[in-house]
């Protein structure tokens, strides 16, 4: 569902010249599983989930989601997924429910489809109660369940969560992976990236660690630490951070990049990723 | 494009709006109540002012004749019969004082205008008797202070008053004297108004009218705009908009509608409000017990106008409001948050503030260069009819409706341009270095420039331009040919310097390459295919808006300084071929397609050409060097080579330079008349036009269909090589 090959970004940042956010990264999902994309801040991760999203075009490589291509089929790959990041805001100055009926109509649904739908998702997510609050006077926890009905509201069989509990309280970040794991069970595809190990635990049948723009390693959890000889993620984790530092650090002055190529943040310290609860 | 999409957006961006306080102040509620409140000021101001008597203070009043009395019987008014009832608003309080007092001194005098005891001090001589009886002349000083207007107005009316004494008193001799009344007045000066009621009512209002519209149609669109675009960045929403299938032209259109309602709406209902306001403040004034004419003359400066101008201000507001919402949808999709948006409307208003003022000058006439200017020629057009001044409005709806309807649909196309750029949708806060950033450009170069890069080349061919004109003004340096060569020059230096410091490609970017020969063959059909069509096209445009005679001699000056021919063809002809080639359909072109469709780079290209041609040299060029430009764009992007344009551009001036030369040529071989109905002005015979007309169009089909299918093979380089 979908299928990422050697997928490349890269931006030119007028003081540091081109710059890779993401490089050749390749990894596939699967319906009725959730991939996990695990990397601190800074990694990568939102520019590869955008790109999959088509609101940024690959610079390299290519990625078929829902059958489409991201830069052929843009508009068709836009009606088959559904994106929800922490940071997506809902407007102030409309209630949930007309929220979520406006973008049911841009995604072409149907008045009585939409009508339908909304009721089911509404129940699903307990909303009933907040239907005709405003955005400005909802708590963080009905804006997240707001933002959950509109990334689902068309049924898309692809769903893209962007760190979708980063900065929630864990009450709200209980009620998101829940809900999380219950798509799943529906069957839907789900591209689920974080920096947080317990969440991978939690959701995650298979994982793939990310970190400069590059994957790591990819696999199931408990594969991948059979394969590595690491007691937990945690410390997976960081073993794979420090292979890849030292890594870019030998490779610095190798002639395979690209005349003033670097990676995103080699200079700069990844913040910590956070520890398991 | 899905309308219901575009719908969808608009609908839920307007009832977004209508939501909002903020906006829902500026459109409806402050109109409504800034006029009457204003309306209501300026009223009270100048009754205040008026009702505050004056104080005129005569120093020997009992000097005056008794017979024909200037002061009122009381002695502290003027004689009534001397006040004009309908000037003469707000009482002259007369202080007589005798001439023998403090008054008598100059000193005292002057003090007492300082201080402001009183407005003027009149002096009656004592000898004033005598003189009177032996009909000497007369000396009334009075004292004012002119920087101090009640002053400066009383001293006006007390010349007033005196005159109607003066009159009264030459009457009486007059008619003692048995003399005729043509006597003392050989001369009545009667001046008659022919300006039709509709021009006094509209002489006040199209000053302002113009003016308010203008500002309140873009104070309309400034709000909404920073609150639809950057407004949603700042929330968060945007991302999931584009993550919706809506495409960016539906967003994009979506807003700039409802921006577009928003600035109608605000003009509109400021205008309502306006002119409600002056109806009830007309008949308010009639109401304060004045003369009938006085409620005429108020009535008259502030009566709304009329209906059919109103309709015409409510046309003429729509590409105008649809040119300032795109540019302010494209300028707030640039800014991160809202904060930042409200810093990019200031330079806006800047540059808006002048081109509105111009306005406000009724010196300022609509001509067809301001009819080109945006927003100036719109506030002009709108002047002239509010005026009812419809030959004017006539002559110029289409040159300023068609660039105004232009403008806004590049703006437009910018504003959808903007949506489509990811560095200016996730935009990121940085530190701005100008010395790394100038690295950046060197650095970072690219194959071919970007669009900027060509907007910014304009404008330095535009202001060095300008500069060389404005020195050969101040140094007193008329047009020559040398001049003309220098500016040509000027024109080749910032695409040259430009190619080479900031592109890796100089062979791309300037169409360094050898055409295939189909091209040349079309180079050399299409100006002589198009030079009877294109004199037929300057003579129109020379009858629409002839050229003035003082230009017109300048230009053959030049023309018979040249020492031969082909130093003239050398100016006029290959010079320009090559410097325009190299800075239009080179540089500028090849940045203007940087990311851009082929078609909008073509033409925006061809506008910037005429332009540079109307600042260059004459107005009436706009229209001929803008066709031709389309030509050559196309020319260049096709053959993928700069010769073809400088061939075609070189034959179509040196047939212009040496038309007189080979038209005499053809009337020595009789066959003038054949080709021409008037070889002089090398206009030629209907039939001739007709086939120009034909062959043209179907050449410019032809070259449109010609390899079209292999420019995706040069494509542009934006992203490295991996």
């Amino acid at each position: 569902m979908i299928h990422v090959e050697r997928l490349c970004k890269s931006f030119l940042d007028y003081q540091r010249g081109w710059v890779f956010a993401v490089r050749d990264v390749s990894f596939d999902c699967r319906p009725g599983e959730i991939f996990g994309l695990l990397g601190p801040n800074g990694a990568g991760k939102t520019t590869t989930l955008r790109v999959l999203s088509t609101v940024l075009k690959p610079t390299g490589g290519h990625a078929i989601v829902a059958g489409h291509d991201v830069v052929a089929e843009p508009q068709a790959v836009r009606s088959n997924i559904g994106y929800m990041s922490a940071s997506t805001g809902i407007y102030d100055r409309m209630s949930a429910w007309e929220l979520v009926e406006y973008f049911g109509r841009l995604y072409g649904l149907h008045p009585e489809r939409l009508r339908e739908r909304m009721e089911i998702i509404f129940d699903w997510l307990k909303m009933n109660d907040f239907r005709e609050t405003l955005g400005s006077k909802m708590s963080t926890g009905m804006k997240q369940k707001v933002s959950i009905a509109r990334t689902i509201v068309h049924d898309p069989p692809v769903l893209i969560f962007d760190e979708p509990t980063s900065g929630l309280d864990v009450l709200v970040q209980r009620v998101v992976l829940q809900k999380i794991l219950e798509l799943r069970d529906m069957g839907k595809t789900i591209l689920f990236s974080t920096h947080s190990m317990h969440e991978v635990e939690k959701l995650c049948q298979r994982v793939a660690i990310i970190h400069k723009g590059e994957l790591q390693v990819a696999g199931e959890p408990h594969e991948l630490l059979q394969r590595f000889d690491q007691p937990d993620l945690e410390e997976l984790f960081f073993h794979l951070v420090d292979r890849a530092d030292h890594e870019a650090a030998m490779a610095e002055p190798a002639a395979d990049r690209p005349a003033g190529a670097r990676n995103v943040g080699s200079s700069d310290q990844p913040d910590l990723p956070s520890l398991p609860h | 494009m899905n309308w219901s999409n575009l719908y969808v957006i608009f609908r839920r961006e307007v009832l977004d709006q209508l939501r909002d306080r903020r906006t829902l102040f500026m459109i409806f509620v402050f109109p409504i109540l800034l006029y009457p409140i204003l309306g209501y000021g300026i009223i009270q101001a100048t009754v205040a002012r008026e009702k505050k008597p004056r104080i005129v203070v005569v120093v020997g009043a009992e000097y005056l004749p008794t017979e024909e009395p200037l002061l009122s019987p009381g002695g502290n008014g003027f004689n009534p019969g001397l006040l004009d009832p309908l000037q003469d608003t707000g009482p002259l309080l007369v202080q007589p004082e005798s001439g023998k007092g403090p008054w008598g001194t100059p000193e005292w005098r002057e003090q007492a205008i300082r201080n402001g005891t009183a407005s003027a001090v009149m002096v009656i001589p004592p000898d004033l008797p005598r003189q009177f009886r032996e009909k000497n002349d007369v000396e009334i000083p009075i004292l004012y202070r002119s920087v101090d207007e009640p002053s400066q107005n009383t001293y006006f009316r007390l010349r007033e008053i005196l005159d109607r004494w003066k009159r009264g008193i030459v009457d009486a001799r007059t008619k003692k004297d048995n003399l005729p009344q043509g006597y003392a007045q050989p001369i009545q000066v009667k001046g008659r108004d022919v300006a039709t009621v509709q021009e006094v009512q509209g002489n006040t209002w199209s000053l302002i009218f113009p003016f308010l519209l203008v500002m309140m149609s873009l104070t309309g669109a400034f709000y909404p705009a920073v609150d639809l675009c950057a407004g949603e960045k700042e929330r968060g929403t945007m991302e999931t908009l584009l993550i919706s299938p809506a495409t960016r032209a539906e967003i994009v259109l979506g807003k700039f509608l409802t921006v577009m309602l928003a600035s109608v709406m605000t003009a509109v209902l400021n205008l309502v409000s306006m002119g409600l306001t002056g109806i009830f403040l007309a008949h308010n004034r009639a109401g304060l017990a004045m003369e009938p004419t006085q409620h005429a003359a108020a009535a008259a400066g502030l009566a709304p106008p009329t209906l059919l101008s109103a309709l015409w201000m409510i046309l003429l507001l729509i590409p105008l409001a649809a040119f300032f919402s795109a540019v302010c949808v494209a300028l707030a999709v640039l800014a991160r948050s809202m904060k930042e948006g409200q810093y990019y409307m200031t330079p806006l208003y800047l540059v808006c503030l002048p081109l509105i003022f111009l306005t406000l000058l009724p010196e300022t006439k609509l001509n067809l260069f301001y009819s080109l200017v945006p927003i100036t020629g719109v506030s002009l057009l709108l002047r002239a009819l509010i005026m009812g001044d419809y030959a004017t409005g006539g002559r110029f709806f289409l040159p300023v409706m068609v660039p105004t309807v232009v403008y806004a649909w590049m703006a437009l196309r910018w504003a959808i341009d903007q949506f489509q750029r990811e560095e200016v949708l996730f935009r990121e806060a940085e530190r701005f270095n100008v010395g790394v950033w100038l690295k950046h450009l060197v650095r970072d170069r690219q194959p071919m420039p970007t669009g900027g890069q060509a907007v910014l080349c304009f404008s330095l061919i535009l202001s060095a331009s300008w500069f060389l004109m404005e020195y050969m003004a101040i140094q007193g340096i008329g047009a020559n040919l040398a001049a003309v060569a220098a500016g040509q020059f000027l024109i080749l230096f910032p695409p040259l310097i430009m190619a080479v410091m900031l592109t890796s490609s100089l062979r791309r970017t300037l169409r360094l390459n050898w055409p295939a020969p189909r091209y040349l063959l079309l180079a050399i059909a299409f100006p002589v295919a198009l030079n009877p069509l294109v004199n037929q096209l300057g003579h129109l445009v020379e009858q629409w808006f002839p050229i003035s005679s003082i230009i017109k001699q300048s230009l053959s000056q030049i023309m018979s300084e040249s020492p031969s021919l082909w130093v003239s063809v050398g100016v006029f002809a290959l010079l320009p071929a090559i410097c325009e080639e190299l800075a239009f359909r080179g540089f500028i072109l090849s940045g203007l397609e940087y990311r851009r469709g082929t078609r909008s780079a073509i033409l925006l290209s061809a506008l910037m050409f005429g332009f540079l041609h109307v600042l260059l040299s004459l107005f009436q060029q706009l229209f001929n060097a803008t066709l031709l430009g389309i030509v050559l764009g196309l020319l260049a992007v096709r053959s993928r080579s700069l010769l073809p344009g400088i061939l075609f551009h070189f034959l179509n001036n040196a047939l212009a330079v040496t038309q007189g030369h080979w038209v005499h040529g053809l009337e020595a071989a009789g066959l003038a008349s054949w080709l021409y109905r008037n070889p002089e002005e090398g206009l030629y015979h209907g039939f001739w036009i007709a086939v120009s007309l034909l062959v043209s169009t179907l050449l410019f089909l032809y070259l449109w269909r010609l390899d079209r299918a292999d420019r995706t093979a040069e494509t542009h380089g934006v992203a490295p090589v991996l």
